[in-house]
């Protein structure tokens, strides 16, 4: 009996706290429904409005927003699947194969993921502009790839340090590659591994903020980037911006859904046994 | 089985793919422009000015701070990403090196090229740095004051104040007025004055300047290469205190006044009077967004007690001495100022620069805030205008911002501002 | 033949047959690294010793270490530093307790637990940049929630965006409210690993709930609370696009961390020399930190 009041009590007490901790999330979903005058005039937030599709509309017609996140969406792509690629194949080196080393390289290519985006957003856009592709898919995919490449790294030695060694040598015995080896006992015992590391690259590139600042004009500019221009500008448009900024986390509700059982594991990056 | 070199290779086609996009054609240009119903109307008849000329052009309307940005990293003496960019007013003299000089400008094929003297006199006055001007004028920002018109012509109001005050209500000529005027029409939680910019922005050091330079007060002298300070600080307190007296008239959350504060709270009918940039004005007159577009006055900035003193804040075209393709640039830029364009630009949102439009009648019967736009040009002042006046707006909008937010005295912040701008004058070798 | 070769290698021969393996499986990753990220920081490096600024004529000079000793005597740059600092211990240690209650209430398993768990996730994959933005408009005296609220009370709304503290408040609060969940999960995942038994018999032997807290459940929690806090750690560390969309370091300068401070030296002063060598000093604490705690921390992982 006393169990149950307990039981009754925490819950209570546990959507007290989610109701706390959607507060910013109800408000950029009731503001996206909302018309400007409604905004404006706005006296408390819960206050019942009628919901129009009008914020929506703008940011479909009268902003680049479609082909903005077609570039978000086409970038982190394309970060993930270099990233993947890649870092897979390191990883497996650094835990697998023996390197002299070993070590100091892992370490070394962690550390990488440590710095902060800000002292290195400046001299890679040097390099880009040296290299003559500012403003370009490939300058924002490299650039995104310097954090996904470490971090893919970082979460996959673990997976692949944990496969028995003696299916290694079994796949040699029976005539495999090398790259064979890798490509058909590695890679999909691995797999829960890869795909959490696919997951958070996505979403970094995803989430970007100042190497698109710094690398990107009007033609590869992100959802992200566009978002934050619909305020501190000229026009106040809250709405759009909450529409627009919808329409962006949705992909990532999306994605925590699916894949809640790996985001912790990707969280701590296999610092914590799952 | 294979999924690994299928993967392998989709990327690589993709990599060269995205790799293969980027290659430069010759009749291309690109500009780079700051992002507002201007260029936003230029940008709607920009495929016209690509079939008569046959010259492609990459407009890049990027936000206000964005541009700067862009702009700095962008252009140096050997190389440029862009053949011709905006610059803003008080970053001309930063830039001005690397800005091909506009009487070198070459003669355009298609669009005659713009004579100096059609333009606004104060705009042209904001691309010279050095004696030489450094490109074509193009945007005439000054302040202009709204009002809300129809308040002004109520007979209850009127009765109101000429009791209270002593002589008519009308639209506020000076200083003195503008206080009685803000004053007078407060009534929270509805209603308020006054409508400040104070967001930490380039509008808070255009807020200063338009207080001291009314108080008989500039910032910085500036002749040749000599820089000195000549803020006097008994005015500078005396125009902090004003405006402090102000914004007492101003809505809750005066403190973070930005563009977009002061458009929502005068649009929404909670504001009585400030100023605005030309070029905003139209997000007040579309009745979408605006409760009162159709109760708006516009008058010259009141006059302080040394003098009028509306701030400029104009941008201008430059071709980098590096841009490969200055023809094509040069076409483009006399192409947007152009008097036959200007029309079909005006109706699509633009804020011209020549003073024949903005003298116009039938023009300005449509936008009535032209003539004042225009007179204020005679009044103009503009912000320090130096190389490393980034670090003295900064100071500026600091020491300004503490000072009327009551974190400082007005004495403590001018004080304070006096000594910091001192400092960095050091810094940068002007000042011993 | 090959095949076999290739097994013995495990054991010590044929070092080029490993060569090759080493090249074909590490050798894209090191390269890519070197040329985006590498050579970068070793340009950055070079930059940072020159008096170097964007939108000049004058050819960059070599300065040797001129622009970090003026950084050590910049006020700005100390008052960022201590910004930063500040920062990180007040969000940091609210966010691991607010985090570890709730993981710790969550231990029992009232109706709900599950979707509660998961849509508590949600808040940490909101964009930082998104989040500045919602809380800026949610800080709107007139408009926003906030203002709604003083209204409600009857109170003359207070600005929090013009006050330097309240201003302060506003982003560690954003922060908690963004970054809390990730404590949360991190917490709970540890300490749903732990046996049942040990609890229970603890509970058997006498011992209230708060002693068996402290006593057994705080200690086996300890490595997941240094990893949460470290990963946060270097998240804070480079706190930027939530600050710069919501205050831009104002006011004054009462949220100007230093990833604000450096990239308004580098792109409104266009000191770039100035700005990558606050950068590298930036670089060098966070790689100090991150060094220590992987050597300590994730050792196992990499030995």
């Amino acid at each position: 009996m006393k169990r149950k009041i307990i039981k009754k009590f925490f819950f209570f007490l546990a959507l007290i706290i989610l109701m706390i901790e959607f507060i910013p999330i109800y408000i950029l979903l009731s503001t996206s429904f909302k018309d400007n005058m409604t905004i404006w005039t706005s006296t408390s937030p819960f206050q019942p409005f009628k919901p129009t599709l009008e914020q929506y509309l703008g940011v479909f017609k009268e902003t680049p927003f479609t082909k903005n996140i077609l570039n978000s969406f086409y970038i982190a792509s394309m970060t993930t699947v270099i990233s993947i690629v890649g870092g897979s194949m390191a990883s497996y080196a650094l835990a697998c194969l023996p390197i002299k080393r070993k070590k100091e390289i892992a370490t070394g290519i962690i550390l990488t993921r440590m710095i902060p985006q800000i002292s290195l957003a400046i001299p890679i856009y040097l390099v880009m502009r040296s290299l003559k592709i500012l403003d370009t898919y490939t300058s924002l995919i490299l650039a995104h790839s310097t954090f996904g490449l470490p971090y893919v790294v970082w979460v996959l030695i673990p997976f692949f340090r944990s496969i028995p060694k003696e299916l290694e040598e079994a796949a040699l015995i029976d005539g495999c590659s090398r790259i064979q080896l890798f490509q058909k006992v590695f890679v999909p015992l691995a797999s829960p591994g890869i795909l959490v590391a696919a997951t958070f690259t996505f979403l970094g590139s995803w989430n970007d903020f100042i190497y698109t600042l710094v690398l990107s004009n009007v033609k590869t500019t992100t959802a992200p980037m566009l978002v934050t221009t619909f305020w501190g500008m000229y026009a106040p448009e809250v709405g759009k911006m909450c529409a627009a900024g919808l329409l962006i986390i949705i992909p990532i509700f999306l994605v925590t859904f699916v894949l809640q059982k790996y985001i912790i594991m990707g969280l701590t990056a296999g610092g914590i046994k799952g | 089985m294979k999924r690994f070199l299928r993967i392998f290779v989709i990327l690589l086609l993709f990599l060269s793919i995205s790799l293969a996009q980027k290659l430069p054609y010759s009749t291309t240009i690109n500009v780079l422009v700051w992002d507002d119903a201007h260029t936003k109307a230029v940008a709607t008849l920009i495929p016209e000015f690509e079939k008569t000329t046959g010259i492609k052009v990459n407009f890049i309307a990027l936000p206000t701070r964005s541009v700067l940005e862009k702009a700095a990293i962008g252009i140096s003496l050997e190389k440029t990403d862009y053949d011709l960019v905006a610059v803003d007013e008080p970053f001309v003299p930063q830039f001005g090196d690397l800005l091909f000089s506009y009487n070198l400008w070459p003669e355009g094929k298609v669009f005659r090229k713009v004579s100096l003297n059609e333009i606004a006199e104060g705009a042209v006055k904001a691309a010279y740095w050095g004696g030489v001007a450094r490109g074509l004028p193009i945007n005439g920002n000054i302040y202009v004051f709204i009002y809300r018109k129809d308040l002004v012509e109520d007979p209850k109001n009127k009765e109101e104040f000429k009791k209270k005050y002593g002589y008519e209500l009308k639209a506020p000529e000076n200083f003195t007025q503008l206080r009685d005027f803000v004053e007078f029409f407060t009534n929270p939680p509805k209603m308020y004055g006054f409508g400040p910019f104070t967001v930490k922005a380039e509008g808070v050091t255009c807020e200063a300047i338009f207080m001291f330079s009314s108080f008989g007060t500039d910032v910085l002298k500036v002749s040749g290469d000599k820089v000195s300070l000549v803020l006097n600080k008994d005015k500078a307190v005396k125009a902090m205190d004003y405006y402090k007296e102000l914004l007492k008239y101003a809505p809750p959350g005066k403190l973070s006044f930005g563009h977009s504060e002061r458009i929502q709270a005068f649009n929404t009918g909670q504001i009585a009077i400030m100023f605005q940039w030309p070029a905003l004005i139209p997000n007040h007159i579309d009745p979408k967004q605006s409760l009162v577009a159709d109760k708006i006055g516009y008058i010259l900035p009141p006059a302080g007690p040394e003098r009028r003193a509306p701030v400029t804040g104009c941008w201008i075209l430059g071709i980098p001495k590096a841009a490969k393709n200055k023809q094509a640039a040069a076409e483009f830029a006399y192409w947007w100022a152009s008097k036959e364009n200007a029309k079909k630009l005006v109706d699509a949102g633009m804020n011209p620069v020549r003073k024949e439009v903005l003298a116009d009648p039938e023009i300005q019967a449509k936008r009535p805030w032209f003539a004042i736009n225009l007179e204020a040009f005679k009044y103009g002042v503009s912000r320090p205008r130096f190389k490393a006046y980034a670090r003295i707006s900064e100071i500026i909008q600091v020491y300004w911002t503490k000072g009327i937010s009551g974190e400082m005295t007005s004495k403590e912040a001018i004080d304070a501002m006096y000594n910091e701008i001192l400092r960095v004058l050091r810094e940068e070798g002007y000042a011993k | 033949m090959q095949n076999k070769l290739d097994f013995t290698d495990r054991s010590g021969g044929g070092i080029s047959r490993h060569l090759f393996d080493n090249v074909i499986f590490l050798g894209p990753t090191l390269i890519f690294l070197f040329a985006i990220l590498i050579y970068p920081l070793i340009y950055s490096l070079y930059v940072s010793f020159h008096d170097w600024k964007l939108v000049s004529t004058v050819p960059p000079k070599l300065i040797g270490f001129t622009n970090y000793i003026n950084a050590l005597k910049d006020p700005l740059f100390w008052n960022a530093l201590r910004i930063q600092v500040t920062f990180i211990l007040i969000a940091i240690p609210l966010e691991l307790i607010i985090g570890l209650l709730v993981a710790l209430l969550f231990q029992v398993e009232f109706f709900g637990n599950r979707i509660m768990r998961t849509l508590l996730l949600i808040p940490f994959f909101v964009l930082p940049s998104l989040s500045g933005l919602m809380w800026r408009f949610m800080l709107q005296p007139r408009y926003g929630l906030i203002g709604n609220i003083y209204y409600l009370l009857n109170m003359e709304p207070v600005d929090w965006l013009s006050n330097p503290r309240l201003t302060f408040l506003a982003v560690i609060l954003q922060d908690i409210w963004r970054t809390w969940p990730f404590m949360f999960i991190t917490l709970y995942a540890a300490l749903s690993n732990f046996p049942k038994e040990l609890k229970e018999s603890a509970e058997i032997d006498g011992a209230n709930k708060i002693q068996v807290f402290l006593k057994i459940i705080l200690p086996l929690l300890t490595p997941a609370i240094v990893v949460a806090c470290f990963l946060r750690l270097i998240d804070a560390l480079r706190i930027f696009s939530e600050v710069y969309v919501m205050t831009e370091g104002g006011p004054g300068h009462a949220t100007t961390f230093l990833s604000i401070y450096i990239y308004k030296n580098a792109f409104r002063f266009f000191n770039i020399g100035y700005a990558n060598s606050m950068g590298y000093m930036l670089t060098i604490i966070a790689l100090l930190i991150s060094f220590y705690a992987l050597s300590k921390i994730y050792k196992e992982e990499l030995s």
